[in-house]
């Protein structure tokens, strides 16, 4: 199972790309997308989902060109879009079987199968109410069951834990780490701890293009030594800002403990263990 | 003051900031261009006996305004009454909810933001009328007056006060559109045939057309020299085999009473939406119903589970568009209100029963509009739940997904009609069976169509409001489902109307998908 992104641009007028000059190889494992707000990720995925059509460029999988076929991919596909809805009359078992139908999935197994996905996203005792009087949560996970219906070989997931509660965000990662195992899954994120603890390789992009990709210790690695953390007073933080690349601060005795990165530390400095967001903040705020 | 215009302003802008709004215009645009009709059209409008004026600017500037205050006041009234609606299903009630603005404040800005509206189209409509002036006129010179009085006395008081009709229906009625648009119906019904006999009661129409209809008519009697009634036609008539007489109308002076009583009437809407504000729910509708089901929904969280992705059963390949029929059934069939259907059994009861010009040409029409709201969506319901993007990465989006919506709301409209259809058959009269079977088939097609066009589905729902209107009223023209004309040449036409609307929608859609992917 291969994912070939060659080259792909998404232009929207003249001079305005969604994604340019994107190129990539996805393997089965999964694959972290990172990058801030407009960075692009839903777009590309979209592509990926065959819902958007890239201005230039080829997508493959297995060798395939799903932009030519897009119904090839559509068959193994399992996608969670950022933004999505569901039929608030319907419940939750009958918009399963709906989107079922969508992906062309039936026969005698189909019903207890989401009776199965209903019980392990903790949904069954509220199966048969209308989902319009779920919470947000919930709602994710009835998308999230979806995901699962056609036994996809490549699952997209944009910004998956929105809503989701800490315990259930921790079930969620178990779920994706299990689906690793035999697919491709693609999960795009801006909140690093959903990445870092799960993904096997990280993507990051900014303003559309691919900034870097590889394994997470690859990445870190832009960042070794370079992290400190210092105390400096509430009235300093802006000029500190101007000087370092500030990663987070938090109050400590009237005073304020900052985490940064810089190449030579300032006075008073203590050396931290780089992290992933540490990374991610500084090839997004350099690039 | 200034934060109540700020709102009112930003109001207008996002309702006007629309394509739907785009498209109502031009079909208003369209409308306004019949109302006059051209000197050699075969249809009338305003028709006094034998005469009609000569086309002058008092001529054009009254028949146009009364126009727009009878025709924009039915269409305008569904075109505007769900802006609170909107804000409740945006979730903007709810921030609006907890900010200081009072009840009455919030109402007044719908009201005036309404109002902006159709003022907008009565602009267009105003307009559109001195254009077709210099195109159509008799030779006569062009008064401005003529034509901004009429609009000033009697076209915008009336938008006024359906503005503040539409909040107060929204207020008394909810989120219930179909009970709004029902009873408003039967209001317009009401007020537009009610016929004053003197001055007094002139200024008890809220349209304010009757005093110029009555004036129109007293003229033609001085031209005629008779007592007797006029046969005053107002709407659209059709096929007038006889060319009119031409006579000169050169507008009326209204009365103080009767100008006053316009502004009285602007006012009556607005003690109106005072007094309505003391029921205003100021958006806890909702959060009332959501906060029962879900304190339920908690209860029942007992055990915690995992999904085994080894143990979940394997399914089979089904490309099969049945599943998605049934499911497109029950949506239609559960949208609105559960005791609409005890509406609907009993409008199928009638259809049974009735003698079979009564259920065509009246019983059938009303069962067709009362279901509008399940149908009149079928295009852009995926948009508006935001499940378009399962749609499109789904397999075979338009030969499978499409189809089912439409084959689904055609099973609905089918089984609504199916006891007259049905009596059809054991008469033996398949013809008539035939037309009430393509005219279902093409109010479906019009709705994906219309829907597919103006990105929503009032433009829909407005058309059909009007046409069922013309149905029961007996306007030929207007007759898609033999009611009235029911030869086979007729049913010919619809057939290839509906193979049109049919390749039509299919087109539009796939060039829909082709845009997104794009």
């Amino acid at each position: 199972m291969k994912l070939d992104i060659q080259n792909v641009s998404k232009k929207y007028s003249r001079n305005k790309y969604g994604i340019k000059g994107f190129s990539i190889t996805i393997e089965k494992g999964i694959l972290g997308l990172l990058g801030p707000n407009g960075a692009g990720k839903s777009t590309l995925l979209k592509m990926i989902a065959t819902v958007h059509k890239p201005t230039e460029g080829v997508i493959c999988l297995n060798k395939k060109n799903i932009l030519k076929d897009p119904n090839y991919i559509r068959k193994q596909l399992g996608f969670l879009p950022q933004d999505f809805g569901v039929y608030p009359n319907l419940n939750a078992f009958e918009f399963l079987e709906y989107m079922a139908a969508m992906k062309g999935v039936g026969g005698n197994n189909l019903k207890p199968k989401i009776s199965q996905l209903l019980e392990g996203l903790n949904l069954i005792d509220v199966a048969k109410k209308p989902i319009g009087s779920y919470s947000g949560g919930m709602k994710q996970r009835v998308g999230i069951a979806q995901v699962l219906l056609n036994n996809p070989k490549i699952v997209i997931f944009d910004e998956p834990t929105v809503g989701l509660d800490p315990e259930e965000r921790v079930r969620f990662r178990n779920l994706i780490s299990d689906l690793a195992n035999d697919c491709i899954v693609i999960l795009s994120s801006h909140i690093v701890s959903d990445i870092d603890t799960i993904a096997d390789k990280v993507a990051i992009m900014k303003n559309g293009t691919l900034i870097t990709h590889g394994d997470q210790e690859d990445i870190i690695q832009n960042v070794k030594e370079k992290v400190f953390e210092t105390t400096i007073e509430k009235y300093d933080l802006a000029a500190f800002k101007t000087q370092q690349i500030v990663v987070s601060t938090y109050r400590k005795n009237n005073q304020l403990v900052v985490r940064y990165i810089a190449n030579s530390p300032v006075e008073n400095s203590i050396k931290k263990t780089a992290n992933l967001e540490d990374a991610y903040l500084y090839l997004t705020k350099t690039n | 003051m200034k934060s109540l215009i700020t709102i009112i302003k930003l109001d207008f802008l996002q309702r006007t900031r629309n394509y739907n709004f785009l498209i109502t215009l031009c079909a208003c645009l369209a409308i306004a261009y019949t109302f006059v009709p051209e000197p050699n059209a075969n249809y009338s409008t305003i028709r006094i006996s034998d005469y009609v004026g000569f086309y002058n600017s008092a001529w054009f500037g009254y028949v146009t305004a009364i126009m727009t205050s009878i025709f924009l006041s039915f269409i305008g009234f569904y075109l505007i009454n769900s802006s609170i609606k909107n804000d409740l299903e945006t979730k903007v009630g709810q921030m609006i909810a907890a900010t200081p603005i009072s009840n009455f404040s919030y109402l007044l800005s719908k009201v005036i933001s309404n109002f902006l509206l159709l003022l907008t189209i009565v602009f267009i409509i105003f307009f559109m009328s001195i254009i077709l002036f210099f195109l159509y006129n008799d030779g006569y010179t062009f008064q401005v007056f003529q034509f901004v009085r009429p609009y000033l006395i009697i076209t915008i008081p009336t938008m006024f006060f359906i503005a503040c009709l539409s909040v107060i229906f929204e207020i008394l009625f909810q989120k219930y559109s179909v009970l709004q648009n029902v009873l408003f119906f039967f209001l317009f019904s009401f007020l537009a045939f009610s016929s004053p006999k003197n001055e007094t009661d002139f200024s008890l129409d809220v349209f304010g057309s009757k005093i110029v209809m009555y004036q129109l008519e007293e003229k033609v009697r001085e031209i005629t020299n008779t007592d007797k009634n006029t046969n005053m036609s107002i709407g659209y008539v059709l096929g007038n085999t006889k060319k009119p007489e031409k006579f000169e109308f050169n507008g009326i002076n209204f009365s103080l009473t009767f100008i006053l009583s316009r502004f009285l009437w602007m006012l009556f809407g607005l003690i109106l939406v005072g007094f309505s504000s003391l029921f205003f729910h100021r958006f806890t509708l909702e959060k009332k119903l959501k906060s029962l089901k879900k304190t339920k929904i908690i209860e029942s969280k007992k055990t915690i589970h995992q999904i085994n992705l080894s143990k979940l059963v394997t399914t089979k390949t089904n490309y099969s568009i049945l599943p998605l029929i049934k499911t497109e059934l029950l949506l239609l069939f559960r949208k609105g209100k559960k005791w609409l259907w005890f509406v609907n059994i009993l409008g199928m009861i009638l259809l049974g029963f009735l003698p079979l010009e009564t259920a065509h040409q009246i019983v059938l029409p009303i069962l067709w509009f009362l279901q509008v709201h399940r149908f009149s969506d079928i295009a852009t319901k995926e948009k508006t739940f935001r499940i378009h993007l399962f749609t499109a990465s789904s397999y075979k989006p338009i030969q499978r997904i499409f189809t089912s919506k439409i084959i689904a709301s055609f099973i609905l409209m089918l089984i609504i009609s199916s006891p007259l259809i049905i009596k059809y058959f054991m008469n033996f009269n398949f013809l008539n069976a035939l037309f009430i079977i393509s005219g279902l088939t093409l109010l479906v097609f019009t709705a994906v169509l219309f829907g597919q066009i103006s990105k929503g589905k009032k433009l829909f729902e407005v058309v059909f409001f009007l046409v069922t209107y013309a149905n029961i009223n007996g306007i030929p023209y207007f007759d898609y489902f033999g009611a009235i004309n029911n030869d086979l040449g007729n049913f010919y036409t619809f057939l290839i109307i509906i193979l049109l609307l049919l390749s039509l929608s299919f087109f539009i859609k796939k060039e829909i998908f082709t845009k997104l992917l794009n």
